[in-house]
């Protein structure tokens, strides 16, 4: 075939998107091996769905929310093992980045993964992928009044973790 | 004029309308504490970006960009995923397999050349619908997913389809092999779905080297669980019945 098939398409813009899924999935799973597991079953899911998805409507929101229902999932499923990952995994790899760069990334990533499972997608989706409160809402399923309320405690509780200023730790 | 601390949060964000964002603006040139409040908030939002900044630059995992990039390497995750998380169905372990397995199969033969290529396929034309017959139609018939048999035909699940009958998928092993899922209609089993499957190889179940078009159909198909052996047999014991037409 010669014509670019919404599969195309779909696999195009996922191409484009990786990188996001996988800083969404650091932020919610709190570590990388998880992180990337729940990108590998979130774009097999997508993609063998594709045709619900509309080639021009927001593909990294419709990815977001696929990427939580995995999650939850998963969690529900560890939980029922009795293996839900500890939190002081947080923040195992952080890159190559410089060490004061380093430094931030840790406190800030050790923070996020204290927070409730619930505050911290709220926290993903709008600080750290910079939706709307709108499309944050909808892709949690949510009214825009819950998501503002999780979001509003969770930064209370980023803001006592990492020192009040919000600067420098 | 007093401001919720979620109000500045939001103003933080850009999220206020501009009557809203006017109001506070003037309220913070008033009082430098609702300025700092909403520093606050836009010096939080910076730091979190910051501190998750650095998963963007880190090469993308070969096995995502992989899965991205090759039309052929699509497991259905939805059905492995859900059959796996739920204890007692006989798809359970297997399904998964199944679909890692099909991350490897390369498809691509459609029925047409699969009944040209075969002198005598296990599957004949009746009035427009493919019905399997043979050694296939046997198979179906009467092995159970658990035996194997020496029919060279290896039945993988069976489950109820959204009318109620029933559908089995199977394997044959031939010199190309090919896969498919039947339905039994009230005489014979129809083929639905039918695709060239690769060789079994060493421990491989057959169940586990169901093409994807197939997985497809099954996941589109499949109403509820699969059957476990003990509904398998029954079901064969009682011809395959469809209890919904039997009620007629």
């Amino acid at each position: 075939m010669t014509t670019t098939s919404p599969d195309d398409e779909i696999r195009a813009a996922l191409d484009d998107l990786l990188p996001r899924l996988r800083r969404f999935a650091r932020v919610i799973t709190r570590n990388v091996a998880d992180a990337d597991d729940l990108v590998q079953v979130a774009v097999e899911k997508a993609l063998a769905r594709a045709a619900q998805w509309r080639p021009g409507s927001r593909l990294d929101s419709w990815m977001f929310g696929i990427m939580k229902n995995a999650w939850i999932d998963e969690i529900r499923a560890r939980r029922r093992r009795e293996r839900v990952h500890a939190p002081e995994e947080a923040g195992a790899n952080v890159g190559d980045a410089s060490a004061a760069a380093r430094d931030i990334a840790l406190s800030v990533q050790a923070a996020v993964a204290r927070l409730p499972e619930e505050q911290r997608m709220a926290i993903a989706l709008v600080l750290v992928e910079g939706l709307s409160y709108k499309d944050a809402a909808e892709t949690l399923g949510i009214p825009i009044g819950t998501l503002t309320s999780r979001l509003a405690r969770g930064r209370t509780a980023l803001q006592a973790l990492l020192g009040d200023d919000g600067g420098s730790s | 004029m007093k401001f919720s601390d979620e109000m500045l949060m939001a103003y933080a964000d850009g999220e206020l309308d501009l009557v809203t964002r006017a109001e506070i603006e003037s309220a913070m040139a008033a009082d430098p504490e609702l300025a700092r409040a909403v520093e606050r908030h836009r010096a939080l939002a910076a730091r979190l970006r910051a501190g998750y900044d650095g998963v963007l630059a880190e090469p993308v995992p070969e096995r995502l960009a992989a899965l991205v990039a090759r039309p052929a390497a699509v497991p259905v995750a939805d059905l492995a995923a859900k059959r796996a998380e739920r204890p007692g169905a006989r798809g359970r372990a297997r399904l998964p397999q199944w679909a890692a397995l099909a991350a490897s199969v390369i498809v691509g033969v459609v029925v047409g050349v699969l009944l040209t290529r075969s002198p005598r396929p296990p599957y004949e034309d009746a009035g427009g619908a493919l019905v399997a017959r043979g050694a296939l139609d046997a198979a179906l018939s009467d092995q159970l997913a658990a035996t194997s048999g020496e029919s060279g035909v290896a039945i993988g699940i069976t489950f109820r389809d959204r009318d109620g009958r029933f559908c089995r998928t199977f394997y044959m092993h031939r010199n190309a092999p090919v896969a498919g899922l039947a339905c039994r209609g009230t005489q014979r089993w129809a083929i639905e779905v039918l695709a060239a499957a690769p060789p079994l190889q060493g421990e491989l179940r057959p169940a586990t080297a169901m093409p994807l078009p197939v997985l497809h159909v099954v996941d589109a198909r499949m109403a509820g669980e699969p059957l476990d052996a003990a509904a398998e047999a029954a079901a064969r014991n009682a011809g395959w019945r469809n209890p919904r037409s039997m009620a007629e």
